[in-house]
């Protein structure tokens, strides 16, 4: 049983409480335009190319089984059709200009690495975090993961869109500290519309949780200009946190950080040349918040 | 050759140091004073010689007082004259052959470019740097300690450096109660020369304080400034007392403390909380002075320190175990952090003691220091360095918990050792004579020594080419020893270092200078460079010629000789090899098997020589950039020239996995075998500022966890510029957003300009 992860990243600060590691593992029921991990959203293998450290060797050329790489008048292409992503091409570029998305590692290697910083987790009240993509397309591995981190007294968080089967998170809860549970429209019409997942069946499964463990999530809304940062949308999210009897929502302030990557998976970035936002943008909020009796942060 | 070599560089001077306010042909005149002297005394003995020498210096070179200054002190140093240390003049009866030739340069008349030739001449013979040079050094093997010397796998040199001295004692006694002292000892031994001569000295201190008074009372009756009057009339009073008694008040103590270290030419200043806190409570309780005269005087001896400017030295410490009134020390201590957040100079190189009983306020207060952008304090963790202290010197606990780290960060016990770093290796260097079997490319010299290498095709397992390292590695760390002992034997034969004789125990009460038999520990270390380099390389060997089979060790050699040039795929495939800082259980163990060889093999190369500690340090200077300007490639895939890895760190770029995976392998590395090594970690400002509770419980818990020390730098923007032009070089730069997943280097660049531009700066 090997997880897909596309990155075990130590030293997380901003995702749940304390030092934390990362593991951020790959396949995505929701297709969010402004998202940051794109190359998390399939839950196959993609090749990522880095033209700013290619040095033009051509060395994938000749090794690629398929014949997927060519250059042509000296840039870099590939037939994403053709390419099994054996790897082939990325094990023998000297520059590491190619890459594949995700390593198949099992679950006993990824937590070889949790334990790794298991002393900072304890004196700061840290752990680990489960994200992605979205960590339930994984869900058998993702069970054992978290019941490994508990058998090592690990604190455990999942970041999740919400967009699984209810019985997922009911397996999961035994052993889960937290969810950060991400709410990125005021209503299941428009997170559908937003995000191509099943709205109707996130917003019930935030119900029901909230139900059962209210006191175990943290809402983490995206703030996107042109999608959901309006006063009206923004506002309707913190009500929602408030009529769950969530106490603690993070807005999470836009960012394209994300953008060399669709460039690298040959995509196109549909949020184009939008601005990243302040912290500060989001203050007005945080405060409206508060009033509601809400613990609000921006950033996570 | 000794002259040309001695025209190198000493030490880097970050800042230069003001010229000398006497008028030239009066400087010459006191050079030549001294070597007067020096000559009518050449057949007294050396303490008696030393004694008189000193008297032509003082208190001549005492500066005038400038405005603003609390204390008196000010100096200035000749191209010929007495010290113990480079970057302070020079060391014993010195001659700094590069300065005196500019010195010569400045005269016009043939007849003054003549005499200062007489005396360039008669130092030559005489100089103890020269002397070593000539009589010892070998320009192959053992370079001489400087730049020049740095073609040598080895350097070495005479000096006393990091003398710590018992300050506290010093304020106990007062002048007088030395005095008392040495002529009570001086009864069961009149015809001790040595006696005699500390006598001498203290009553040239006592000289000094007259004239400095003399000259304060002058500058007192120009004066119009009404707060500069009181501080001047506070320093009168003050000298007036400490001439001869112990010092009343915190003000005495200080003045006390700072003249003294001149004269002894001091440049680390001990455990200052502990020696000056009880006068600091006691001035505050009884409204001598109120907290922001205190702090004044905190902030001048801060800039007389920086004034100084002795590069890497500089120490101040508190904080810690074994402090005689901890309560009243801490009361120094966060005056001295309140200085420190606002003054940010080089020097001094404020140290952090932290132990179980470091108050949450002074943690915090060192943090916020940290936090604004202050590279100090330096932060040292008694519970594993105190243990270490006693495994490493063979002392017990009482003892150890004076250790205190000087100069760039090795360790001594203040008032009772000699711990001077006086030989380097250059331990890349090493490796890379390995593969090339003796042979350096960087100037075509062999450099194996008795050493007798297999041929590298008979070598056919990992173990196997390490014990041809080891073969090189152990000759090696035995010449470094050797060059210990003998910096000593050089250093005793015409000096005795006599103000630090006096507060150095047990010279009095065994009637002998600190090198003749006196310090109650003879110690010193070697200072290692290209620690990382070789561990990585070392690793690189292991994986890709014996787990691979990719490569073999003759392409090693081939691609070192010729630099990587037409190896360049080699390079790639070493430059991709796991890297030691990154927390990887393979490539940390190679890093720990051969710190731990280094540590042993110099530790008992020492101790079979008769001295009483010998280790191993990895530290912080500029040493690690101007060796690796002289080394060539290393199998670590570095190229020639290219600096060497700072201190006890990846090499600049390894580390990827961040800083906690860093501590973990800086952890690995055994404390109780080093005499001091530096740990740097580095951080973006705002990010660092932001972030700070859960970095300062990082901090915690790898200390915690056994780490014993942690130099911590936090950027500005403008550092954080050449991120921009050559990211690749900044992979341990966090990125660390919410739900985000990325590396530095892996970013599309205009993202990178943002992320620096804003993220860094507004968190997220």
């Amino acid at each position: 049983m090997k997880l897909k992860v596309l990155n075990i990243q130590r030293f997380c600060l901003h995702d749940g409480p304390g030092i934390r590691t990362t593991v951020f593992l790959a396949g995505c029921p929701l297709r969010c335009p402004w998202c940051a991990n794109p190359e998390s959203q399939q839950s196959k293998n993609q090749l990522l190319y880095q033209k700013n450290k290619c040095v033009g060797c051509q060395t994938c050329v000749s090794v690629c089984p398929q014949k997927a790489i060519r250059f042509l008048n000296n840039r870099w292409q590939l037939d994403r059709a053709q390419c099994i992503c054996c790897g082939q091409c990325a094990a023998h570029c000297s520059s590491d200009a190619l890459r594949l998305s995700y390593k198949e590692l099992s679950v006993d290697e990824v937590m070889t690495v949790v334990l790794q910083d298991k002393n900072y987790y304890s004196d700061s009240s840290g752990g680990l975090t489960v994200s992605g993509g979205e960590p339930f397309v994984q869900f058998t591995g993702l069970l054992k993961l978290l019941k490994q981190a508990k058998e090592n007294q690990i604190h455990t968080a999942i970041e999740t869109t919400g967009d699984t089967k209810w019985q997922n998170i009911e397996a999961v809860l035994p052993f889960t500290d937290l969810f950060l549970f991400d709410l990125k429209a005021d209503s299941a019409k428009a997170i559908t519309e937003m995000s191509q997942g099943n709205g109707e069946r996130i917003l019930a499964n935030l119900n029901r949780l909230s139900r059962l463990f209210k006191e175990k999530i943290i809402l983490r809304v995206p703030c996107i200009p042109g999608y959901n940062f309006t006063s009206e949308s923004i506002e309707t999210m913190l009500g929602i946190a408030v009529s769950l009897g969530i106490a603690e929502v993070h807005l999470l302030p836009y960012h394209n950080l994300g953008k060399g990557k669709y460039e690298q998976l040959g995509l196109d970035y549909a949020l184009g040349d939008l601005s990243m936002l302040k912290k500060s943008d989001l203050q007005v909020y945080c405060e409206f918040g508060e009033r509601l009796g809400l613990k609000v942060q921006a950033g996570g | 050759m000794a002259k040309d070599a001695l025209h190198g560089v000493t030490n880097v001077e970050i800042k230069a140091k003001p010229p000398c306010a006497k008028p030239l042909v009066e400087q010459l005149e006191i050079m030549e004073e001294y070597t007067r002297t020096y000559k009518a005394f050449e057949s007294e003995p050396k303490d008696i010689r030393e004694a008189a020498c000193l008297r032509v210096l003082y208190p001549r070179l005492f500066r005038e007082i400038e405005p603003g200054d609390l204390f008196v002190g000010r100096f200035d140093t000749l191209p010929i004259g007495f010290g113990s240390v480079t970057s302070l003049g020079g060391v014993g009866h010195y001659c700094v052959f590069g300065k005196l030739s500019e010195f010569k340069e400045k005269f016009k008349e043939k007849q003054l470019q003549d005499r200062v030739s007489a005396l360039e001449d008669f130092w030559l013979k005489k100089d103890l740097r020269s002397r070593f040079l000539e009589e010892y050094l070998d320009e192959k093997l053992l370079g001489f300690f400087n730049e020049d010397g740095m073609a040598a796998p080895l350097i070495a040199g005479v000096r006393l450096s990091g003398m710590m001295l018992d300050y506290n004692k010093l304020v106990r006694l007062g002048i007088e109660g030395l005095e008392a002292e040495i002529r009570q000892y001086q009864k069961q031994a009149p015809d001790n020369s040595f006696y005699q001569a500390c006598l001498s000295c203290l009553e040239l201190f006592r000289e000094c304080c007259d004239t400095l008074k003399q000259q304060t009372i002058k500058t007192l009756e120009l004066s119009q400034d009404q707060q500069q009057k009181k501080d001047l009339t506070v320093i009168i009073e003050s000298l007036s007392v400490i001439r001869s008694q112990p010092p009343k008040t915190f003000h005495q103590a200080i003045q006390l403390v700072w003249l003294y270290a001149i004269l002894g030419g001091i440049i680390n200043y001990g455990r200052l909380d502990d020696v000056v806190g009880s006068f600091l409570k006691h001035d505050l309780e009884n409204g001598v002075i109120d907290e922001e005269t205190a702090y004044r005087y905190v902030k001048n001896l801060w800039w007389l320190i920086e004034n100084k400017r002795t590069t890497v030295n500089g120490r101040v410490i508190v904080g810690g175990r074994g402090r005689h009134n901890p309560k009243a020390a801490d009361l120094f201590v966060k005056l001295a952090l309140r200085v420190c957040k606002e003054c940010r100079y080089v020097e001094p190189q404020f140290t952090l003691r932290l132990y179980k009983d470091t108050s949450a306020e002074i943690f915090d207060m060192a943090m916020d220091c940290l936090a604004s952008g202050a590279t100090y304090p330096t932060l040292y963790n008694d519970e594993v360095n105190v243990p270490a202290v006693m495994a490493m010197m063979g002392v017990d606990e009482k003892t150890a918990e004076q250790y205190v780290p000087f100069g760039c960060g090795e360790f001594t016990l203040v008032g009772m050792a000699v711990g001077t770093p006086n030989v380097c290796l250059n331990v890349a260097k090493t490796l890379a004579l390995t593969l090339t079997q003796g042979y350096d490319p960087y100037d075509g010299v062999d450099k194996s020594g008795p050493v007798i290498f297999q041929p590298l095709e008979k070598l056919k397992t990992f173990e196997a080419f390490y014990g041809e390292y080891r073969k090189l590695h152990d000759y090696y760390c035995q010449l470094s020893a050797d060059a210990q002992i003998t910096s000593f034997k050089f250093q005793k034969q015409s000096v005795s270092y006599l103000f630090d004789s006096i507060l150095t125990n047990d010279c009095l009460s065994r009637g002998k200078a600190i090198l003749d038999g006196g310090v109650r520990y003879l110690g010193g270390c070697n200072e290692t460079y290209g620690n990382t380099n070789c561990a990585d390389g070392l690793y690189a060997i292991k994986k890709l010629v014996f787990e691979d089979h990719k490569y073999t060790l003759l392409d090693f050699k081939q691609a070192l000789l010729n630099d990587y040039v037409g190896y360049e795929a080699l390079q790639r495939d070493i430059l991709r090899c796991a890297k030691y800082g990154n927390d990887i259980k393979e490539v940390d163990e190679i890093a720990v098997q051969a710190y731990n060889d280094l540590t042993c093999c110099v530790k008992e190369a020492g101790r079979a020589r008769g001295l009483d500690f010998f280790g191993i340090v990895i530290i912080n200077n500029m040493a690690n950039t101007t060796w690796g300007n002289k080394t060539a490639a290393t199998p670590d895939g570095r190229k020639a020239h290219v600096y060497l890895a700072p201190s006890n760190n990846p090499q600049g770029g390894a580390d990827k996995n961040g800083p906690t995976a860093m501590l973990n392998s800086l952890l690995k590395l055994d404390p109780k075998q080093h005499l001091g090594a530096v740990q740097n970690i580095k951080f973006q400002k705002t990010f660092f500022q932001e972030n700070l509770d859960k970095i300062k419980l990082m901090f915690q818990t790898y200390f915690k966890n056994g780490g014993c020390q942690l130099m911590v730098t936090v950027i500005d923007s403008g550092a954080l510029q050449d991120a921009l032009v050559h990211p690749e070089k900044y992979p341990d730069l966090i990125v660390r957003v919410s739900g985000f997943s990325a590396v530095f280097v892996e970013l599309d660049r205009n993202v990178q300009t943002e992320l620096l531009s804003r993220t860094l700066y507004d968190g997220a």
